[in-house]
């Protein structure tokens, strides 16, 4: 025999609210609802609507306004809600109607008595939800990144790995892999600390996700390394994508009081047929490392000589960390004279590789690969030290107090945030006067890192150091630069030099060097002087200075120390 | 020539073609509606061996003005009768109609976002008097409950849903549905209809119920698991005294189950739902949409004469809920069950028996995997059921 309607109501009720699936309260009261022919179910509590299904916007409202007396009838649009209200412990209430068919008395009381196991229901029900939701959130942060709420590198490895997996469906879109590195990160959180680092971190996250389509991905790798995997109908697709990137992070970003001027390099890999997550992320990160190479601020795109290249890259790397730890770096002078009289005024210090098998090496065989790495500030501060310590000892020798030294810097080392402060140390313990030593950098890093250098500069002139722009006439120097930084030399390319006599167009740039110099008081060096007719030109246009074979070739500080001191250095300063 | 009913408040016509080619198809419906004011809204039910690529693109093409939705079928229904792989257009105009059209995929957010996203064009529409939403879903593509749930969270209790689950001529691999030129699979596509004049639901089924009520003691999802504490399958076998052969051959158990479903109690009717297969290893049967827990279950039957009855119930239902009001045409939503109950001669009663209920005014439909029909309550997703939305 078929039971009653209402028992009945009171079986599928209740078991709607017993699932073990809650995926959520609103699944709950639609079968609530279905069980017992309502319109209307809903869950209030204290004033606020915890869910409800069938209720427009403003019948929510009248709702809860009326839920405090549990009225049996309200008027809302379509007819008489016939209401039906539970108690669910506190003050939270479930609500059933049913539009113009009024509730029996026994489906009434029947409700109102299993309102307490729907409360335990509705707890468990609350429980479980809690714990999935613990359960997820478990999951995101094992695979996002808690700064910027990315995907990390396992989600990233994860989806990608997905995609190719879909690959043969997509032929038509090519999958590409952006490796996306912020350019001199480590400068800024060395010099305005890792709260401005991080702040960096979450705008680029922020620029790549506007970039992107919705469909891509976009993902933190480590520290600056930030990735975005997107298909497009073409290859220019995803260039187009990381031209757009590059221009949006070059634009300046106001952080910790200071305008930071920043920028990104990117490389970009297409995936072929048989490439695995982990080598599209690699051949990017390689593209990436020659955008960089070109100049920073730009992208590259990744060709199979980028692997050859890369490991002979770490090979030289490798070789050269050993190098240093070996102390096969050493430091060779070169002397600079004066140009009109030929006396000696002082030293450039030059850094050689005494390779155990390959020989001496000169820097354009490592100093890129050491720019790239972290050495070139261990390499530029060994050099500084081994030429201000031999050359103090030499100034305290009679009539060379007047002996000046200088020595290159890069790009890199020059914006470390506690350059000042080691090279302080080393002017301490040399005992060197810091007036009589300059320190070399390209006309290029001075400019392209006027906004991130300004400090450290700062903190160079207040040691006293002054610089020597090299290469100078390469670049695209302001002159407003060259007078706000303690300029003191301004040297000539060898370039110009070497054609003096032959291209007149070098003649008048060697000219308005030596012009430019005279008119800001600083001094102008010529590179590279090797015959007497580009000495009798340079001293005909006014040049004080010369460097080149003419005047001597670089040389070890002992052979140097032999060659121009060796008579006056009493045997007990000797090193 | 100008269309004569171009001036008439509302207004139905239909066009139907059995041409293979589909094209050729497309234009045999479109010149049987000839002449034709430019429609509110063109449904297109087809069946899936039709290009819906190509049949969109030409037919909004044709009729740039009008919302354009459809589905693939299990079969069609025209104003001739019951079809085969053929292709039947439904055109509504008039100026007392309105019509807004929406879309939702299932494949990130399941079917309860699908249709609630295809219903929030209600949010759009400009209301007249009545409204109702139809929609259609992909037959295949889970817990249908699921799609009226997600159009009854925009639509609430004042707009009636109407509508059904495309098929695909009971291959059961991948039905279409169609919005304007896009054509979408595992989604949902509704058209809000508003008019001056009554629209009406009817839904009427035929089955009885052979068996006492059974407690439905364990299901999840569509897979119904036990009544009374028993392996579905095996009570559903027993019940049935099924042979051997039947119980072991999927064809052979789905064929009979086409006619006879699981019925649901619901307080003034039964509903039904429709069993798509079993799980020999677990012995529970697979239903197109949930039979909920708790809930009384019956295992029923239905004969040629009470479904076919149910199909002149469900037609004067819609009809009577127009306040008096003729019909100018009727879109019908046939479950492709009742077909294989009452047979291709059955199938032409069928139509004629609307047909003659509703005066013989234009209408069209589809066989479908599953019918819609929500006018009370909450719930309104049924199997085994003709349901009939009518115009006035």
């Amino acid at each position: 025999m078929e039971p009653s309607w209402s028992l009945h109501l009171l079986s599928e009720v209740l078991s709607a609210f017993s699932t073990d699936d809650p995926d959520n309260l609103r699944d709950v009261l639609n079968r609530v609802a279905e069980s017992v022919d309502a319109e209307v179910c809903a869950v209030t509590n204290a004033g606020h609507m915890e869910c409800s299904i069938g209720l427009a916007e403003e019948e929510r409202s009248r709702v809860l306004e009326l839920a405090p007396s549990r009225p049996h009838t309200m008027g809302i649009s379509g007819g008489t809600l016939c209401s039906c209200w539970a108690p669910l412990g506190g003050e939270r209430q479930l609500l059933i109607g049913r539009i113009d068919v009024p509730f029996e008395l026994e489906e009434r009381s029947l409700l109102r008595a299993m309102a307490r196991s729907i409360e335990l229901s509705l707890r468990m029900l609350e429980a479980i939800t809690a714990e999935r939701q613990a359960r997820r959130d478990a999951s995101h942060q094992a695979r996002h990144d808690p700064l910027t709420g990315l995907p990390n590198r396992v989600l990233v490895l994860e989806t990608l790995n997905r995609w190719l997996q879909r690959r043969p469906g997509l032929m038509d879109k090519p999958i590409a892999v952006l490796f996306i590195d912020v350019d001199r990160f480590k400068w800024v959180n060395d010099a305005h600390g890792h709260a401005a680092g991080d702040a960096l971190l979450v705008h680029v996250s922020r620029i790549l996700q506007t970039a992107v389509r919705r469909d891509d991905l976009v993902g933190r790798l480590s520290g600056d390394e930030f990735i975005v995997i997107t298909r497009s109908s073409s290859r220019d697709g995803a260039r187009d994508l990381a031209q757009r990137i590059v221009k949006a992070v070059r634009k300046p970003l106001r952080l910790a009081g200071t305008e930071l001027s920043h920028s990104a390099s990117i490389g970009i890999c297409f995936a072929g047929q048989t490439d695995t997550a982990s080598t599209l992320i690699e051949n990017a990160d390689m593209a990436m490392y020659r955008a960089k190479a070109q100049g920073r601020g730009r992208y590259a795109v990744f060709e199979p000589m980028l692997r050859e290249q890369a490991r002979e890259r770490l090979e030289l790397e490798e070789a050269l960390r050993h190098a240093v730890d070996q102390m096969q770096i050493e430091t060779h002078l070169q002397p600079v004279v004066q140009i009109r009289t030929g006396q000696l005024v002082g030293f450039e210090a030059l850094v050689r590789w005494n390779h155990p098998r390959r020989g001496l090496l000169s820097p354009q065989h490592f100093i890129s690969a050491a720019e790239e790495s972290d050495l070139i500030e261990e390499i530029d501060l060994a050099v500084f030290s081994a030429a201000t310590a031999a050359v103090a000892r030499w100034q305290r020798l009679p009539g060379w107090d007047h002996l000046r030294i200088s020595s290159n810097v890069s790009a890199r080392t020059l914006s470390s945030a506690d350059l000042v402060k080691r090279l302080q140390s080393r002017l301490m313990s040399s005992g060197i006067n810091a007036a009589q030593v300059y320190l070399e950098i390209t006309e290029t890093s001075l400019v392209d890192d006027i906004q991130a250098t300004g400090d450290t500069i700062k903190g160079l002139q207040d040691l006293g150091l002054k610089l020597a722009i090299d290469d100078f006439g390469t670049g695209y120097s302001s002159l407003l630069y060259l007078k706000r930084f303690p300029v003191g030399l301004l040297k000539i390319d060898q370039s110009f030099v070497a054609d003096l006599g032959r291209d007149p167009d070098d003649e008048t740039i060697a000219r308005a060097i030596v012009s430019l110099a005279r008119a800001l008081g600083v001094q102008a060096v010529a590179e590279g002087v090797e015959t007497a007719d580009q000495e009798k030109r340079l001293r005909k246009m006014g040049c004080e200075c010369g460097q080149g074979y003419r005047y001597g070739r670089p040389l070890p500080i002992a052979t140097v120390e032999r060659q121009w001191f060796g008579a006056a250095i009493p045997v007990q300063t000797r090193s | 020539m100008a269309d004569p009913l171009a001036n008439q408040p509302t207004w139905v016509k239909v066009g139907s073609s059995t041409e293979r080619d589909t094209l050729s198809a497309l234009e045999e419906a479109l010149r049987a509606m000839q002449p034709l004011h430019p429609p509110k809204l063109l449904v297109v039910f087809a069946s899936p061996l039709h290009d819906f690529g190509r049949l969109a693109e030409h037919l909004q093409a044709a009729m740039p003005e009008s919302t354009v939705i459809g589905c693939s079928s299990a079969g069609e229904i025209a104003g001739s009768g019951a079809l085969r792989q053929g292709l039947v257009l439904w055109a509504l105009g008039g100026s007392a109609i309105t019509v807004c059209s929406g879309w939702g995929e299932a494949d990130q957010q399941g079917l309860r976002g699908a249709a609630a996203d295809a219903a929030a064009c209600l949010n759009q529409i400009e209301r007249r008097r009545h409204t109702v939403l139809l929609l259609l879903s992909d037959g295949l593509a889970g817990n249908q409950m699921d799609v009226v749930r997600g159009a009854y969270d925009i639509a609430h209790h004042d707009v009636p849903l109407v509508g059904g689950c495309a098929g695909d001529d009971l291959a059961m691999r991948r039905t279409r549905q169609l919005h304007g030129t896009r054509v979408l699979s595992n989604a949902v596509v509704a058209a809000a209809i508003s008019s001056d004049h009554p629209l009406g639901v009817g839904v009427s089924h035929g089955w009885t119920p052979l068996s006492a009520p059974m407690l439905v003691t364990d299901s999840r999802g569509t897979r119904l698991e036990r009544l009374d504490d028993q392996p579905a399958l095996d009570v559903y076998c027993h019940f049935f005294d099924l042979d051997e052969a039947v119980r072991h051959d999927a064809t052979a158990f789905a064929t009979f189950a086409e006619t006879h479903p699981i019925g649901i109690r619901r307080r003034d009717r039964i509903e039904m739902r429709h069993i798509t297969g079993r799980d020999l290893e677990n012995r529970t049967l697979l239903m197109v949409a949930e039979v909920p827990q708790g809930g009384l279950a019956f295992l029923t039957q239905g004969d040629v004469g009470s479904v076919l009855a149910a199909a002149a119930t469900s037609t004067e239902e819609a009809i009577n809920a127009l306040g008096g009001r003729e019909p100018v045409g009727l879109l019908l939503f046939d479950c492709v069950s009742r077909r294989s109950v009452f047979g291709e001669e059955g199938a032409q009663d069928e139509t004629e028996r609307i047909s003659a209920c509703s005066g013989g005014v234009p209408m069209a439909g589809f066989y479908t995997y599953g019918e819609i029909a929500r006018t009370s309550g909450s719930g309104g997703f049924h199997n085994q059921t003709l349901v009939t939305l009518a115009i006035g």
